[in-house]
């Protein structure tokens, strides 16, 4: 509509523009048809005429003239000029929408221009209504309504027409607001049929339902009955009478009813019998309830052919029975509650009836006790227990309640004699919640039971257990305990019979009403720990925290980083014993109890398992050091037994220098013992010439031990400074060394402080072997000489190179070489080094010469050659320490000689390091 | 024939007239397909419906006119209502009416009881008023398509009215208020006559259509012309 009145307010200026003043405002052209209403899915076609002035005016005609729909213009595929004057436009399949459709010229071939706009409008014909009903609601106009069908998208007009048969009534024409029903305007008149339908009509048609006839009055929905009224009556506590008005309509028609009955606390009604309420009343009498009982009813009317419809529900009224006689004997029980000599506090206790029972207020209780062959004692008492002294004999009790009406039956109870030996207890006792009540169930004694009391009361470590009972009839074999129960806790339970000469023996068990999971879980803790095994205990879980019957254990336990091991452990127990456990490993262990309905952990408890088991140090220990004691002692006894030959092997023979040969020749040092051939092997590095002959004498005793020596080399090869290592091995050589160096001061290193000391040790007493050379005594008489004992060509090879004085060392090499047929190729270049025979040698230099010409060949030849010529260079410096930087060069190149040999060189660095020092 | 005697004939111009508004006679009876005994029912159920309705329109009406019409003891003697068609009737008479004539007798007392009640509606004072009389006029009429529906059902012909008599309430100017009250009172009693006649009638005549069937029923009819 907005959009029509804006192109109206456009149209009306380009008009008033364009039009010569006074002339009538008219339009340049006009749409037909003028508003067009569209069905659904179909075709449309519009079309815009111009008119002539217009077109001279703003010279256009038809082919200038665009369609717009919604002020978007229409594609001029759809447009089609019929004359000069007429444009048309085709939609097809219209959808469901209003469109606007406005007719454009373009004035002047440019100027967009409105010249008229009409207004779309598309929906359905209505569809026939279907369902039509009406109720005539009483003292009001009848109503009818109707199903309308599809909706049209047009404005549709729903018209309710009645008539007689001799007579037409005024239509009713349906609200827009509610087009589905329509109340007419007259009075409905019963018992004469009307005819009525429907007719629905819109642009695009008009349709009418069929026609349904009826009679009023079979369309009634009465008004309810009222003034509904409850009374009982004094004679039959089982009755009511109720009593109402009917509603006016009554007048005119039969009625049935339906009275709603229930108990003013259910929630559910029950109907009287509708045969018992098929006929027009104004009063029924509702019988068979229970006496002194609030009731409360409802009442609702129809016609009584069942024609039409139910009225509403009255009002809701009440009303209580009249009080009858108690239907039953109360329950009735006693307690003693003190005995003392001769007499008894017995407690009388009953239970109030409840109000089905009791059938009316309960007035008083009647109480007499009779004592065995006297006269009885009557108490009339409101409460519900009665405290009596009674003496030791037997007596009888009697009960009755009391009403309005009258007594109830007695309830007969005996209470023994003191020394009454209770028997016959009730057997196969079982007590099970179902439909959240706790049942109990027994197997009745062999003896005529009167009745059963049931009694229960809460177990609890808390609190007292405060017994709540329940009297059952002898009939009875099952029943559940009436009282309020509470879930997750434990009842016990007893059931005592009573005979007629007083109760029988009671009989327990426990229940729970409902299981829960335990709110606390056991706290386990270890008894023992094992080195493989944890003896765990705990507690029983009190019955508060039980929550349930515990059916099983259940045990965790892992270690920091394992998987967790369960293990299940029968409820009853309250130790366990971990077995396989890791030695020296931290478990973490808890424990769940279980009830039928879950479980729940206790605290988590650490332990460690020791390393060992208890006793195990002891049983490692003690073999360990009988063993070792026992060890010891066959040491000792071996050693002091073969102490000599100890002593031969640990303490080397030190040549005695007094007893040598040379001690006597040398000048400088006084005549020793002689040394041994071993000794010498070494100790006489700087000897001269002279001391072949004192080799040779000690020749054969030699041999051995030189070809131990050689054994060890050639395992070892040339790797005899890396050698060095061990206890003396370091100080050997660097104590060796300076005294090496210093050879050629003899005399300077005589007086170090450390040559003393050494001196001292080989003066004292080395087998009284003196060293042939002061200089070397040290050397020859420490530790290492049992290193340079085993690689005699090391030090004399230093000692060759750096004393210069090569002679004597060569010899024995020579020696020993020749000792040793199967010399090593490594050892050859000492041997070709060593031109210089000897006399004794003859034989075996040759045959070391042509190895080593064989050797030379080779590719280490040129190597060994070279480094003999530095270390005659470095003889001939004859420098201290140049001649042992070029040792230690030499050396490096022993070491790159001996490549590939399964030892390295520690040594040089060390070697350096020995030396650097000086 | 009895009836007849006292009839005027502007009574029959009314009843002309009603007729007149009634349309043909097979339209009458859209309810009747299982013969005429529901519709019986219906028509008597309808003439206690009527009774009922007229007892509180009555009781308004009177009060509308003020005492003593409205006292229960009225009782004038009929002197001027000498135009309303009258119910009562000897006991006799009235047992040995044939089933026609006594469908037709009724039919004619209301049509002329409907034009004067018309009458009376054009004059009611309050609105209220007006519309009982005016839902108790179409009731009426309803009665009056029962009958007639009735009478299609057994076959037997609508009374045709008199043409050319003016079917209007006319009292004439020598009438005073109390004696227009008086008719009005008449009218009303007279109604309420008819009402219980009619309901007796309907009662006797549903009691004769209850099955034995519908053959017998006509064998009854017939024995009784």
């Amino acid at each position: 509509m907005l959009s029509l009145q804006i192109w109206l307010v456009q149209a009306l200026v380009v008009f008033l523009t364009t039009e010569s003043m006074g002339e009538l405002v008219d339009t340049c052209g006009v749409i037909s048809p003028e508003s067009p209403v569209i069905r659904s899915g179909s075709n449309f076609t519009a079309f815009c005429v111009l008119k002539e002035k217009c077109m001279s005016i703003y010279e256009v005609n038809a082919s200038h003239i665009i369609w717009k729909a919604n002020r978007v213009l229409i594609p001029e595929e759809q447009y089609t000029v019929i004359n000069t004057t007429t444009s048309s436009v085709t939609f097809t399949n219209k959808s469901l929408s209003n469109v606007q459709l406005i007719c454009n010229i373009l004035a002047f071939g440019q100027i967009e221009m409105n010249v008229y706009g009409v207004k779309m409008r598309v929906g359905f014909p209505p569809e026939k209504p279907k369902n039509l009903s009406c109720i005539v609601n009483e003292g009001k106009k009848m109503m009818c309504q109707w199903d309308p069908g599809r909706e049209t998208h047009l404005e549709t007009n729903f018209t309710l027409k009645s008539e007689w048969a001799t007579e037409k009534f005024p239509d009713c024409k349906a609200k827009p607001d509610t087009p589905t029903s329509c109340t007419v305007a007259f009075s409905p008149v019963y018992f004469v049929n009307v005819e009525v339908w429907v007719e629905a009509q819109n642009a695009l048609g008009k349709v009418t339902s069929n026609h349904i006839n009826f009679d009023p009055i079979d369309k009634v929905k009465p008004n309810p009955p009222h003034n509904l009224s409850v009374s009982n009556s004094e004679e039959l506590s089982s009755i009511l009478k109720l009593t109402w008005i009917n509603p006016r309509i009554m007048n005119v028609i039969r009625l049935k009813y339906d009275i709603h009955y229930k108990t003013k606390d259910a929630s559910a009604w029950s109907q009287i019998p509708s045969e018992d309420t098929a006929t027009t009343r104004t009063s029924f009498t509702v019988q068979d309830l229970k006496p002194f009982t609030e009731y409360v009813f409802r009442i609702r009317c129809m016609k009584e052919d069942g024609k039409g419809f139910w009225s509403d529900w009255s009002e809701d009224a009440s009303g209580i029975t009249y009080e009858a006689r108690p239907s039953k004997a109360p329950s009735f029980w006693y307690k003693i509650t003190s005995h003392t000599q001769g007499s008894r506090s017995v407690q009388l206790i009953w239970k109030p009836l409840p109000p089905f029972e009791a059938n009316g207020k309960i007035l008083d209780y009647e109480v007499t006790l009779t004592r065995w062959k006297s006269r009885s004692q009557n108490y009339t008492v409101n409460d519900t227990d009665l405290t009596v002294n009674l003496t030791n004999d037997r007596y009888i009790a009697t009960l009755a309640a009391r009403n309005l009406v009258s007594k109830s039956d007695a309830s007969i109870l005996t209470i023994p004699a003191f020394d009454f030996q209770a028997t016959h207890p009730v057997t196969d006792l079982k007590a099970y919640p179902k439909d959240n009540m706790l049942w109990v169930e027994w197997t009745p004694p062999s003896k005529a039971v009167r009745k059963y009391i049931v009694e229960w009361c809460v177990l609890s470590d808390t609190s007292p257990c405060i017994p709540d009972w329940q009297q059952e009839s002898s009939t009875i074999r099952r029943t559940y305990l009436r009282g309020k129960l509470v879930e997750s806790k434990c009842y016990l339970i007893t059931v005592t019979p009573v005979y007629g000469d007083g109760p029988g023996s009671p009989e327990s068990t426990k229940a729970y009403l409902k299981q829960a999971a335990p709110s606390k879980g056991p706290t386990v803790r270890t008894k023992k720990v094992g080195k493989n095994e944890a003896v765990l205990e705990w507690d029983q879980l009190p019955v508060d925290v039980q929550n349930g019957f515990i059916r099983n254990y259940t045990i965790f336990y892992k270690t920091s980083n394992g998987n967790e091991t369960a293990v299940n452990v029968d409820p009853s127990h309250t130790e366990y014993t971990l077995s396989s456990l890791t030695s020296d490993t931290l478990y973490m262990v808890r424990m769940t109890a279980y009830t039928d309905e879950g479980g729940k952990d206790g605290p988590e408890f650490t332990f460690t398992t020791p390393k060992f088991a208890q006793g195990e140090i002891e049983a490692i220990v003690v073999p360990v050091c009988l063993a070792f004691l026992l060890t010891t002692l066959l040491g000792v006894l071996f050693c002091f037994n073969k102490r000599d030959l100890i002593k031969k092997h640990i303490w080397p023979n030190v040549p005695d220098p007094s007893k040598s040969h040379i001690a006597q020749w040398s000048p400088h040092t006084p005549p020793r013992h002689n040394f041994n051939s071993k000794d010498q092997i070494y100790s006489d590095g700087t000897f001269t010439d002279v001391s072949v002959v004192e080799i040779e004498a000690n020749d054969k005793k030699s041999f051995p031990e030189d070809l131990k020596s050689l054994d060890l080399f050639k395992k070892e090869k040339i790797s005899t400074e890396g050698h060095s290592s061990g206890i003396g091995g370091s100080s050997c050589m660097s104590s060796s060394r300076p005294s090496i160096s210093s050879s050629d001061e003899n005399e300077s290193a005589q007086n170090t402080s450390s040559t003393v000391q050494y001196s001292t040790v080989v003066h004292s007493g080395y087998r009284h072997q003196v060293p042939s050379v002061q200089v070397f005594s040290r050397s020859e008489s420490t530790q290492p000489l049992l290193d340079s004992e085993e690689r005699p060509e090391d030090l004399q090879l230093v000692d060759n190179v750096e004393s210069g004085d090569g002679i004597l060392p060569r010899q024995q090499y020579f020696k020993q070489n020749c000792s040793q047929p199967k010399t090593s190729p490594d050892i050859s270049h000492f041997e070709r080094s060593n031109p210089v025979s000897s006399g004794n040698e003859e034989d075996c230099l040759r045959l070391k010469q042509q190895q080593i010409s064989d050797r030379i060949s080779q590719s280490c030849g040129s190597e060994q050659m070279k480094m003999f010529q530095e270390v005659s260079a470095t003889d001939a410096f004859g420098s201290e320490t140049e001649g042992q930087v070029e040792r230690f060069e030499t050396v490096g190149i022993e070491a790159t000689v001996d490549e590939g040999m399964p030892k390295s060189y520690l040594p040089q660095t060390v070697r350096q390091g020995g030396y650097m020092p000086q | 024939m009895d009836l007849r005697a006292g009839d005027s004939w502007g009574m029959l111009a009314c009843l002309c007239t009603v007729l007149w508004h009634l349309p043909a006679v097979p339209a009458l009876n859209r309810t009747g397909d299982p013969g005429p005994g529901p519709s019986i029912q219906k028509t008597y159920d309808l003439t206690r419906y009527l009774e009922h309705q007229l007892r509180s329109l009555a009781g308004t009406y009177l009060n509308y006119l003020g005492p003593p019409f409205n006292e229960p003891d009225f009782n004038p003697p009929r002197l001027g209502a000498e135009t309303l068609p009258r119910a009562t009737v000897n006991l006799e008479v009235w047992r040995s009416l044939n089933d026609k004539l006594r469908l037709t007798q009724n039919y004619e007392a209301y049509s002329h009881l409907l034009c004067y009640l018309r009458g009376l509606n054009r004059q009611a004072a309050t609105a209220e008023l007006r519309h009982s009389l005016a839902h108790f006029c179409t009731s009426l009429q309803g009665l009056l398509g029962s009958i007639a529906g009735v009478m299609a059902a057994l076959g037997y012909p609508l009374p045709q009215p008199l043409p050319g008599i003016e079917p209007t309430w006319a009292p004439g100017p020598a009438h005073s208020d109390f004696l227009q009250k008086m008719d009005d009172f008449w009218l009303l009693k007279e109604l309420q006559t008819w009402l219980w006649r009619s309901a007796k009638d309907f009662n006797r005549l549903k009691k004769k259509m209850q099955p034995p069937a519908a053959a017998v029923t006509l064998h009854l009819e017939a024995h009784g012309f």
